[in-house]
């Protein structure tokens, strides 16, 4: 297998490796802001009261030193409330409230608020999905509600319980800061004739120190009178969550005004006293009496997507039903059904009643390829990266391929597209140290809001994220939806973004939809899996390797099938069994190897399989789609392999399970993103790659070994469903995007990123 | 009011939890999502949870309400330089402190003899309404939690 050479940008901001929760290394450096900032105040306010006010008290007011002083208790006190009141930290989850939430969790629930889809992102330090406007600081590391900003100057998070008095305090400040100068102006007029004396030399210095800091200090109020009046928090202004959008968490003016200084005090979170339950519960139990509708389809409430995925039952469910996903040839209609009822067979009633639920967009099983909408290349990168992470490390998991519907994303946020978005998206945590965690975080790309210097924007979280990196608790792939949320319906694609990548982010921004269209960019993903992991995160790098193998034979085949149907995918997950078992290459076949033997055992043996989407990879794959899948084969391909001959044998195999899977995936997440997306070829080509991947991916994982649809040739790619033509699969796809790849001939020849070429004969 | 070791080791054990989510429809305030969980529907009759739930949910309304109370709160709070919280009580935790009896009055009565319990979201950060169930047989292990 040929090196990847890791041209991309790896970027990502991988911060310095988070301490753990518990022992935080003491650093003096926060404190100097702090420090700084109070001994001003008090200095010279103190100053200005021995010096300036006696002569004050005398000849103007005996109520201006009073005056004076009753703001600075003002300032003081709320600079006090600042400092030192929890801005409404989040306690960490208990473990049991995550095992839903597990690697197959998306990375992204949306949920609706007022019509407007706003994106919970899931934190893989405090183990629970955010809450809207809840963002996690990297320097306190906690999740703070209604997170503002962290200030340095009060070296602490300014978020729910204590902007008021944040607000307060620099309303109050300004106001002192004028007095101050005002009044020490005074002095200074009266005292002309004296000014080398003591008292006029002090009250000048005083008025100096107060002009310097009035100027930032005063736009900073005039800011957060702003953000009050608008009903933001700083976080959501400087990431320009709402730019261009409307933002779901304004009353109005008024509203906001009195809910910031009037509301009671939000009560604190953490430190509470904890009740022991004192209700003993003893069976025999009562019972309600049985109703029919034990088993009915729940309508989901409230726009939440994800709480299906909350109960414990139903995620084992899922990840049974990862197993049970249809075998070949599903019809892309079909596969609604077919994986309904695979996973009805497999779950308990419960499991079941869920699985049954229809949503409204195909959220609910991230891992089924069968609910991914098609809208979204990003996702199908998702999976296909997806697919790609659960082969490198031999992990079950099945790439989140659809994680669905909850990646409409926030739809009031354009504007995060960017880098934010980039950010956020490609995060991906590693919850094992299974797939290669993207690199972390870019979240550099969002400086948020800083006095000092030292604030972290919540979606940033850099820290967070290559910590989350670091702990290996798993792998979620990134949700690279978000831009392609925007203009795609929700249920376009929850990219394959798992929590267990969250951490990791490729900042390159091969994640993002841009990428997709981008051919430089493509062949990213093929070394973006493995790429990222060493690059850009935390990589792991037992998962290196295994990345780099597997996708290779899938992404061979692709170019032969191009963007066709999902059999046509799956025919080249069939493909690649041969291949596989010919693979001579010692690390080619090694991974593989390892990725089937975690593959084939059905099942679940608990986390790993029932884990596939966690594995980082398939958001990667799914962001160069296209490209990434096919650059890692061609990269892979090109020195031991033969080329495979297209009319495959359909090959039972333990070894071509996993690829079929994930290429009968690949395939269906390819026509649904192809159905979607009636978007010119060149995105439907990346579609087309991804989806066949991750699903293949998702197959393999749950040990199901059956390879989903590739029991065809390629010669024959029958999607009939499908839009593209199958028969055009090879030629569109490489040379859609981009890379130079040779038309026609039997060698195709893609550029990958970094300058990397790959050939593929055909 | 801890249970005694007598009653902890005849607790049933624990077979799930089931997490109620918040509703974020109507912004951020703290409301639960009155969908009734399927877990649930063996154990408990659907209206009888869901009037749980619409109860702490107007009781985190009138927690969280914008009224002269917690204005007047405020003002007074604010001439004081902050120290009335030393000794007095917002109102937002008089309303917890009603919500936490709330809850253990229903546990008490209706949850706890269908082998359930409710834990006070407050306890999970006002994020879920965890709800344990219990395993339905008449073991007497130690509660696993």
């Amino acid at each position: 297998m040929p090196p990847v050479s890791r041209g991309g940008a790896v970027g990502g901001p991988s911060s310095s490796p988070r301490s753990p929760p518990t022992s935080r290394p003491l650093r003096p450096g926060r404190y100097v802001p702090v420090s700084a900032a109070a001994a001003f105040l008090v200095g010279s306010t103190t100053l200005f009261f021995c010096f300036t006010c006696p002569w004050l008290a005398e000849h103007v007011s005996v109520a201006v030193p009073m005056y004076n002083g009753a703001v600075f208790l003002f300032v003081l006190a709320n600079f006090c409330m600042a400092t030192f009141m929890d801005p409404g930290v989040f306690p960490r989850a208990d473990e049991d409230e995550d095992k839903e939430d597990d690697f197959r969790a998306p990375l992204y629930k949306t949920v609706e608020i007022r019509s407007i889809q706003v994106r919970m992102k899931w934190c893989s330090t405090c183990r629970f999905y955010r809450p809207p406007r809840c963002s996690h600081c990297s320097v306190c590391d906690n999740c703070v509600e209604e997170f503002d900003h962290h200030c340095p100057w009060v070296n602490n998070c300014i978020g729910r319980r204590n902007y008021r008095y944040f607000f307060l305090f620099l309303l109050s400040l300004t106001v002192h800061i004028m007095g101050v100068f005002g009044f020490g102006l005074l002095f200074v007029l009266h005292h002309t004739q004296h000014l080398d004396r003591l008292h006029a030399a002090v009250t000048m210095a005083v008025m100096c120190v107060a002009g310097l800091f009035f100027i930032p200090v005063a736009g900073l109020t005039g800011f957060h009178i702003v953000l009050v009046a608008r009903g933001r928090t700083t976080n959501e202004q400087v990431t320009g969550k709402f730019r261009g959008g409307v933002n779901p968490f304004t009353n109005g003016c008024w509203r906001n005004v009195s809910h910031v200084l009037c509301s009671s005090q939000a009560p604190r979170y953490l430190g509470r006293q904890r009740r022991a339950p004192t209700a003993l519960v003893r069976p025999p139990f009562l019972r309600p009496p049985l109703s029919e509708a034990q088993l009915a389809a729940k309508v989901l409430d409230n726009g939440i997507q994800g709480d299906l995925h909350l109960s414990k039952s139903s995620l084992e469910a899922e990840s049974q039903s990862a197993d049970a996903d249809p075998p070949p040839p599903p019809k892309p209609e079909l596969r609604y059904p077919a994986l309904s009822r695979g996973q009805v067979s497999m779950g308990s009633t419960e499991e079941s009643s869920l699985l049954n639920k229809a949503p409204p967009t195909p959220t609910m099983y991230k891992y089924r390829p069968a609910y991914s909408s098609p809208g979204k290349s990003r996702s199908g990168l998702a999976h296909s990266y997806s697919s790609k992470m659960n082969q490198g490390d031999g992990l079950k998991e099945v790439p989140s391929l659809l994680r669905s519907s909850q990646q409409s994303g926030y739809r009031s946020e354009p504007s995060l597209d960017g880098r934010d978005d980039d950010a956020a998206d490609h995060s991906e945590r590693e919850r094992k140290a299974g797939g290669p965690g993207a690199a972390g975080g870019q979240a550099g790309g969002i400086s948020g809001y800083s006095l000092g210097g030292h604030s972290y924007p919540s979606f940033s979280e850099p820290a967070v994220l290559s910590g989350g990196a670091s702990r290996s608790s798993g792998v979620r792939s990134a949700h690279v939806a978000h831009n392609a949320s925007g203009p795609l319906p929700p249920e376009s694609m929850a990219s394959a973004s798992y929590k267990s990548l969250a951490n990791q982010t490729p900042r390159n921004g091969s994640l993002s939809y841009d990428s997709l269209l981008t051919p430089s960019e493509g062949p990213d993903l093929g070394r973006a899996a493995p790429e990222l992991s060493p690059g850009r995160r935390r990589p792991h790098p037992h998962a290196h390797p295994h990345t780099h193998p597997h996708p290779h034979p899938q992404a061979r085949h692709a170019p032969l099938l191009g963007y066709s149907s999902p059999f046509l995918s799956a025919q080249i997950a069939q493909q690649r069994e041969p291949e596989l078992h010919q693979a001579s290459s010692a690390p080619l076949s090694s991974p593989h190897k390892a990725y089937l033997r975690t593959g084939s055992p059905p099942p679940l043996p608990p986390p790993d399989p029932c884990r596939p989407p966690r594995f980082s990879r398939p958001a990667l794959l799914s962001d160069s789609h296209p490209y990434a899948y096919r650059a890692r084969s061609l990269g892979s391909q090109d020195p031991p392999r033969s080329p495979v001959s297209p009319a495959p044998a359909p090959r039972p195999p333990p070894l071509g399970k996993s690829l079929s899977y994930s290429s009968a995936a690949a395939a269906e997440m390819q026509f649904r993103l192809v159905r979607k997306a009636s978007a010119g070829a060149g995105i439907q080509a990346p579609k087309d790659e991804v989806p066949v991947k991750s699903y293949g991916r998702a197959n393999g994982q749950p040990g199901g070994a059956r390879p989903p649809s590739p029991h065809r040739s390629a010669s024959s790619p029958s999607s009939p469903s499908h839009p593209a033509s199958p028969g055009q699969a090879d030629r569109s796809s490489p040379s859609s995007h981009g890379p130079t790849p040779r038309q026609g001939g039997r060698v195709k020849k893609v550029t990958g990123v970094g300058g990397t070429t790959y050939e593929i004969s055909v | 009011v801890r249970p005694s070791l007598q009653d902890l080791r005849q607790q049933a054990s624990i077979a799930a939890k089931v997490f109620v989510q918040r509703d974020y429809t109507t912004g951020t305030i703290c409301q639960f999502q009155t969908k009734f969980p399927s877990e649930l529907e063996t154990r408990i009759d659907k209206q009888q949870f869901e009037e749980t739930i619409r109860t702490l949910n107007n009781l985190y309304a009138e927690a969280e309400k914008l009224g002269g109370r917690s204005y007047l709160e405020g003002c007074l709070a604010c001439v004081t330089a902050y120290t009335i919280f030393l000794c007095m009580e917002t109102h937002y935790e008089k309303v917890l402190k009603k919500i936490a009896k709330y809850i253990q009055e229903q546990n008490d009565k209706i949850y706890a003899p269908r082998g359930l319990l409710l834990t006070d979201p407050i306890e999970r950060g006002l994020r879920v309404v965890e709800i344990t169930i219990f395993e339905d047989q008449s073991n007497g292990r130690i509660e696993g939690r």
